[in-house]
């Protein structure tokens, strides 16, 4: 009962026409932030901390919430359409949403992509509703070994990505393991691979890589392209633009793959949202029905990381709300601008300030279906943007993706390192090397690195740590059983044979 | 008309170059403050602070913004600040990091005396956390098992070695007669990830700042042994004993002020010394330190310059015991 007068508490706060209002400008902005790449999440809630003093603690929060995962929703627009990451969690949506595109099937691909979203935000919000804070306690059984074993799991994903050569994928996730190290590192403070240079100190922004190798190599393909015309590789619009009945027989159980894994992962063990949707890809291509298909435009290879990354957003939030602690770097800005409001972020938050947490926890609902209602129409107009002219949609990606790198960091720098990228991108592309195990091996090599150092700092120096706790056991038994896939059958089929053999012998 | 107006041109360019007595006073054009770190943490909560209240209370004529410029721990916005040399309108925000990064060899680009300090606004201090369930009940019972074993001590900071979280227990424990070199730290890229490390018993305290352990603190679930601060704080830090009371002779304080760009000319330092004195006792301000849990700590170009001086003594022979100084 204590429940459900929370929750009517919350909608009462949410419910307000003001707080409706706000609800649906943050997700709105949060769409359009969304879709621009470059223009992340946390500086859209940033740059809104300044307007947000005016309002009361409720209200601002409802705005913050509706922009974080408003971009959720909207990331995946330009990655289906152009082949463009909005946002670091909407990398994987490039691979088979932008075939489906291709393909003509721009359509179903977005309103599978928003459906997706849906579906996953509101079981995220409902499982932080109801065991908010037991789940808070599991969160916290999350230390640096098991996050590591989480992350090897997370690594053998890269043979799903892995196109024809496995060693190039190999290569790719490597070369995306190097890229990770530049920067300083955090055990010792020492630089590594920064060359004097001040700017590659905090890394080299993954966005940059991301927007280099997915919109600048596209930008340069079309351009070779373009040169000796061919037939047009993009079939226009082909079929309705709402999903067929075959189509949602193959969303369910993908979305409830990706909503399951992606809330685990991203929100609870804490591994962010673009590590969410890379595992849900893993996990679409090893029990999808149609796996074999993933790569060449399969449905599930969207519904599933968009459901994962959504869910990953709402999963965090639990970490802001019931232990105090940003789960994100999102997060980390709008627990900064709670203080400003006099508010302790803190495990009694939910105590001292119920208005406040059932009031945001209304607003996730409310902004859910509004996100739900605004992107279902915005498809057909978004899908209209491929009948422009393919010369003017190539300057359209140009001009984003440098608009986007730039006002990241406000780096030139960063507009550099972006084209080499693209040429490098590019030169992959043309020798048939896979793009996106670079990005998985960026979004988990740092992080990798980072939890078994601190592992061995606290074990010192014992990889006992990583065998004597239970669920990194459980990990890591998964990623072997994940690696040696290939070989159980012949074995088993081998074995099988020595033993019969001396029956029929 | 003709000859009249080229006199006129004339003579309003002769003004504008020449004569500062011309010239209009100080603020004629928009400032920038300078964040040396991206929007959410404690650089850009201060930038936006000094701007909300200097707005507020009307204190700068013209148009002002804050402008991020992270990376490299502060290094970048210190570059940015050389490239603007002898621009009046720019001031930047810092705090030990730019000692640091001096002793350290990350700000490569130039020594921390080529700013000019204008004010030290406010100080925050670090506090050592345990687990509410941790043997550990006094900040003596954890300094004994420093010293009796260090390498089993483990504590964890949301910041990389050779930063603030690291440095503020070295500092304590080398007052204390430990090897700062011999305490094993816990380097994480934020003070949330070692607080869930400290809460999920992965390592034995915490070294963080005071405003991000309050909400854990309040709730009871980590219990703050000791405070670097001189005299006991307030508040929710009441019954916590400050690290002298324990009986170690150390402080370490987490100072923030606001600099101007090299060779910022003496009018426009006077002017700012004399605008951001004014702001830190206007109602908008007070109203963001109480919010923000910061210390008022205000002191002036002149006392700012000297602590600045000492503050690096002091740090680099501490970085040296640590082999962390170049």
């Amino acid at each position: 009962m204590d429940l459900l007068h929370n929750i009517a508490l919350g909608f009462s706060v949410a419910g307000t026409p003001f707080n409706l209002l706000l609800a649906f400008v943050g997700v709105f902005l949060g769409t359009v932030i969304g879709v621009l790449p470059g223009i992340g999440p946390m500086t859209g809630v940033a740059l809104l901390i300044p307007i947000c003093f005016g309002l009361p603690p409720s209200s601002a929060i409802i705005l913050m919430a509706g922009i974080y995962y408003g971009a959720m929703y909207g990331g995946s627009t330009t990655s289906i359409l152009v082949n463009t990451p909005g946002e670091s969690s909407s990398v994987v949506t490039c691979i088979d949403g932008h075939e489906m595109a291709k393909q003509g099937r721009a359509g179903p691909a977005l309103a599978a992509a928003a459906i997706g979203s849906f579906v996953a935000g509101t079981f995220a919000t409902i499982m932080l509703m109801a065991f908010g804070p037991l789940l808070a306690q599991v969160a916290l059984k999350f230390g640096p070994p098991e996050f590591f074993a989480l992350m090897v799991m997370g690594l053998t994903v890269v043979t799903s990505l892995a196109g024809r050569s496995m060693l190039k994928a190999v290569f790719s996730t490597l070369f995306g393991l190097a890229i990770a190290m530049v920067g300083i590192d955090l055990q010792s403070g020492v630089q590594r691979f920064t060359f004097g240079n001040i700017q590659f100190m905090d890394g080299i922004e993954f966005l940059v890589v991301a927007i280099g190798i997915f919109a600048l190599t596209e930008v340069f393909i079309n351009i070779a392209e373009m040169k000796n015309p061919k037939e047009v590789s993009m079939e226009k619009i082909k079929g309705g633009l709402w999903l067929t009945k075959e189509d949602w027989k193959r969303f369910w159980p993908s979305s409830i793959r990706g909503t399951l894994s992606g809330f685990f992962v991203g929100g609870i063990a804490g591994a962010g949202a673009a590590v969410a949707s890379f595992v849900s890809y893993g996990i679409e291509k090893r029990f999808s029905k149609h796996r074999k298909e993933l790569g060449t435009g399969a449905i599930e290879g969207v519904t599933g990381p968009e459901s994962a990354n959504n869910a990953a957003a709402g999963g965090s939030l639990i970490y802001l709300l019931c232990l105090g602690i940003p789960g994100s770097g999102t997060t980390a800005i709008m627990l900064g601008a709670l203080m400003m409001f006099g508010l302790q972020p803190g495990p009694l938050l939910f105590t001292q300030q119920p208005a406040f947490v059932w009031g945001l926890i209304a607003s996730m609902y409310i902004g859910n279906i509004m996100l739900l209602v605004l992107n279902l129409p915005l498809v057909g107009m978004w899908v209209k943007l491929l009948k422009v002219p393919e010369y003017l949609l190539t300057l359209f990606i140009l001009i984003f993706s440098f608009l986007g790198v730039y006002t990241m960091n406000n780096s030139v720098q960063d507009l550099v390192l972006m084209v080499i990228f693209g040429i490098v991108g590019y030169g992959m592309k043309r020798a048939d090397v896979p793009a996106a195990p670079i990005i998985l091996g960026m979004v988990l090599g740092k992080q990798m690195e980072e939890k078994f150092r601190q592992s061995m700092v606290i074990s010192d120096g014992s990889f006992g740590i990583f065998f004597s706790r239970p669920i990194a056991v459980v990990f890591l038994f998964i990623a072997f059983l994940s690696i040696t896939n290939p070989y159980w059958k012949p074995a088993i089929n081998g074995a099988k044979r020595l033993l019969s053999k001396p029956k029929a012998a | 008309m003709k000859k009249i107006s080229v006199a006129l041109i004339a003579l309003v360019l002769v003004a504008s170059v020449a004569s500062p007595v011309f010239a209009a006073p100080y603020p004629t054009k928009p400032l920038e403050i300078i964040a040396p770190a991206n929007p959410g943490g404690g650089f850009d909560a201060l930038a936006r602070a000094i701007n909300r209240a200097l707005e507020v209370e009307k204190l700068y004529g013209q148009p002002m913004s804050v402008v991020n410029k992270p990376g490299g721990g502060g290094a970048v916005g210190f570059a940015y600040m050389q490239m603007k040399a002898k621009d009046d309108y720019e001031m930047i925000v810092f705090s030990p990091p730019l000692i640091i990064g001096n002793i350290n060899g990350t700000f490569s680009t130039g020594k921390y005396t080529e700013l000019v300090p204008i004010a030290q606004l406010i100080t925050d201090y670090q506090v050592f956390l345990v687990k509410a369930d941790s043997p550990y009940k006094t900040f003596k019972d954890l300094i004994d098992a420093v010293k009796k074993d260090p390498q089993a001590i483990k504590f964890a900071g949301g910041s990389a070695a050779g930063n603030m979280d690291h440095l503020a227990f070295c500092k304590v424990a080398k007052a204390a007669g430990i090897d700062p070199a011999k305490l094993v730290y816990v380097a994480f890229s934020g003070g949330g990830e070692a607080m869930t490390t400290l809460l999920g018993g992965n390592v034995s305290f915490v070294s963080t700042g005071v405003g991000e352990a309050l909400g854990q603190l309040q709730a009871g679930t980590v219990r703050a042994l000791a405070v670097t601060s001189a005299t006991r704080r307030t508040g929710v830090l009441a019954n916590v004993p400050t690290v002298k009371e324990s009986g170690i002779n150390a402080t370490y304080e987490v100072w923030r002020g606001v600099f101007g760009a090299p060779g910022m000319t003496k009018a426009a330092q006077d002017y700012w010394v004399k605008t951001l004195k004014k702001m830190t006792t206007t109602a908008t301000w007070k109203d963001s330190l109480e919010k923000m849990q910061w210390v008022d700590a205000y002191t002036d170009s002149a006392a700012f310059t000297k602590f600045l001086a000492d503050e690096y003594k002091s740090y680099e022979t501490l970085m040296k015991d640590l082999g962390l100084a170049k």
